[in-house]
């Protein structure tokens, strides 16, 4: 491994006494490169939740200037220009907080404006909205700036050592709960309604949703299947599970890979198809709490022509935002791209492509299905070769 | 981790978990399922007749405005807009009709130039995932005498 990349692997802190399972938890530690990647995703988003907001502050409307509705009705009332300059100071911490400046007191300001919006008035309460303030709260908790931080260029500029990606990831584990917790909710209050679970409430929406559909390239005949009652007896159910299964699947090694795809898939389609503010974007980037918590644990072996080689170890380092290879020049007669897994399998060609392209974030959503459909096409040959 | 710290941070994690937890069962209560992550929870709909009863006893139809006022400007939150026109109701018909009452309300406090008004009335048809129409009578407070 190149001597110049760090890394580190996730992991509870080694057990010098019998302890418990909560124990375990409390003192698991790992990177937070992951967490730094979800943190420059939150600061647009937050951007982008606030704009509404920030316009009516831009034409003069204050909150008050509609109807409103106290979450505490004893609570003060916050005076306007108040409220503008939160909203403001909110927009400017979103930003600091996306590049690493101040990352911790930017995160906490963020969240601070983010939930006193939301719980200043119930009108202003909509799911995706809390979703947003859990995910901000999961990330003040987290020393996210350790990483891709203009905080971190300035210690290193000052001189000062390095503080280590590694740190207590209890908040972790508390965000991955809520995050699922989030999807069960959902999920189990669409189980237990016989319309939802029925299909009655999709089918209707989509009809009384019709005349956006004819104007879509759909073809008549796709339009008519979409507006199809019987359909829904299939398609309700399967919406219900695949929330399930997200906020079931996220949880096992087994099952996360899968989870996470469905999950960009869910989300996708739900953009598409209603209006759901930010959350869809907010979901999708928080997937990023399930990357495995180390770096650097896979090894990149770059072979061939230096021209060529140059380009790949620039495309993977471009690529790899949750730095999950270490990447390394290997001699011209070497492979191409040569993949050293986590166990120290080296895969070379297709395999190895396959698996960096699967664990890229960009490239994740295509290749990963298409490489678990080879595997799977793979060990179905070699059954029946064996028979 | 110190044993104290850790009795904090387990502490946290509980009650942060309990409180979302007891907000998700309470959503199967609340007509707004706040923080319940309920959300497209149904396909119903609703429509209004609101309408201005006056001192003299007329009813007026808010449409069109008065006194300066226009009903979609005085509510802003999109969810209580248009409420002539049969519309989704995307929070939720519990959550409609009770934002929609207390907008009455609202609206019957803060238009200070209106001096014909007594109090609002609104005939709300609402349909829950195709099953109706049930009609609700809403009645904002009285407003004082001009």
């Amino acid at each position: 491994m190149s001597g110049v990349e760090s890394h580190t692997i996730a992991g509870p802190a080694p057990a010098l006494e019998r302890r418990s399972p909560l124990d375990a938890a409390l003192d698991w530690s790992g990177s937070v490169r992951a967490v730094a990647v979800l943190r420059i995703a939150i600061g647009p988003i937050t951007l982008l939740h606030l704009r509404p907001f920030l316009r009516d502050a831009l034409d003069g409307i204050s909150y008050d200037d509609q109807f409103w509705e106290p979450f505490i009705p004893w609570l003060p009332h916050v005076p306007d220009r108040m409220w503008f300059a939160m909203l403001w100071i909110g927009a400017a911490a979103a930003v600091l907080m996306a590049v690493g400046l101040w990352t911790r007191v930017a995160t906490v300001t963020t969240v601070v404006v983010v939930a006193a919006n939301l719980l200043l008035s119930q009108t202003h309460f909509r799911h995706n909205r809390a979703f947003l303030a859990i995910v901000l709260g999961g990330i003040a908790l987290l020393p996210a700036g350790r990483v891709l931080s203009i905080d971190a260029v300035l210690r290193r500029r000052r001189g000062r050592p390095t503080l280590p990606d590694v740190a207590a990831l209890w908040p972790l584990w508390l965000l991955r709960a809520q995050v699922c917790l989030v999807y069960l909710a959902s999920g189990i209050s669409k189980l237990v309604d016989p319309d939802w679970f029925g299909g009655l409430v999709l089918w209707d929406r989509v009809v009384r949703y019709q005349h956006v559909l004819e104007p879509t390239p759909l073809p008549g005949w796709g339009v008519d299947l979409l507006t199809e009652r019987w359909m829904y007896y299939a398609v309700g159910p399967a919406a219900v599970l695949t929330e399930l299964f997200i906020g079931v699947g996220l949880w096992f090694g087994r099952t996360r890979l899968a989870a996470v795809w469905v999950a960009i898939v869910f989300h996708a389609l739900i953009e598409i198809s209603a209006s759901v503010e930010v959350f869809s974007y907010a979901a999708i980037a928080t997937l990023a709490i399930w990357v495995t918590p180390s770096t650097r644990d896979r090894i990149v072996r770059v072979g061939g022509d230096a021209a060529t080689s140059r380009a790949v170890m620039a495309f993977v380092r471009a690529g790899d935002w949750f730095g999950r290879f270490a990447v390394v020049r290997a001699g011209a007669s070497e492979p191409l791209v040569t993949v050293v897994d986590r166990d120290g399998t080296a895969h070379t060609r297709f395999a190895a492509v396959s698996l960096l392209l699967s664990r890229l974030p960009l490239t994740f959503p295509v290749v990963a299905p298409a490489r678990a459909l080879a595997s799977r096409h793979r060990r179905n040959a070699r059954a029946m070769v064996a028979a | 981790m110190t044993r104290l710290r850790r009795r904090l941070v387990a502490g946290l994690i509980v009650a942060v978990l309990s409180v979302q937890i007891g907000f998700a069962v309470n959503g199967y209560r609340d007509p707004h399922k706040f923080f319940a992550f309920q959300p497209f929870n149904e396909s119903s709909t609703w429509q209004a007749d609101i309408v201005r009863v006056t001192w003299n006893g007329e009813r007026v139809p808010i449409s069109g405005g008065w006194a300066g006022y226009e009903w979609d400007e005085l509510v802003g939150m999109a969810a209580l807009r248009g409420p002539g026109r049969l519309r989704h109701a995307y929070m939720g018909v519990g959550a409609t009709v009770d934002f929609l009452d207390d907008a009455l309300d609202w609206v019957a406090t803060h238009t200070p130039n209106d001096h014909e008004t007594r109090y609002f009335e609104a005939t709300v048809m609402t349909f829950e995932n195709t099953r109706g129409p049930t009609m609700t009578l809403l009645r904002s407070i009285e407003r004082t005498v001009p």
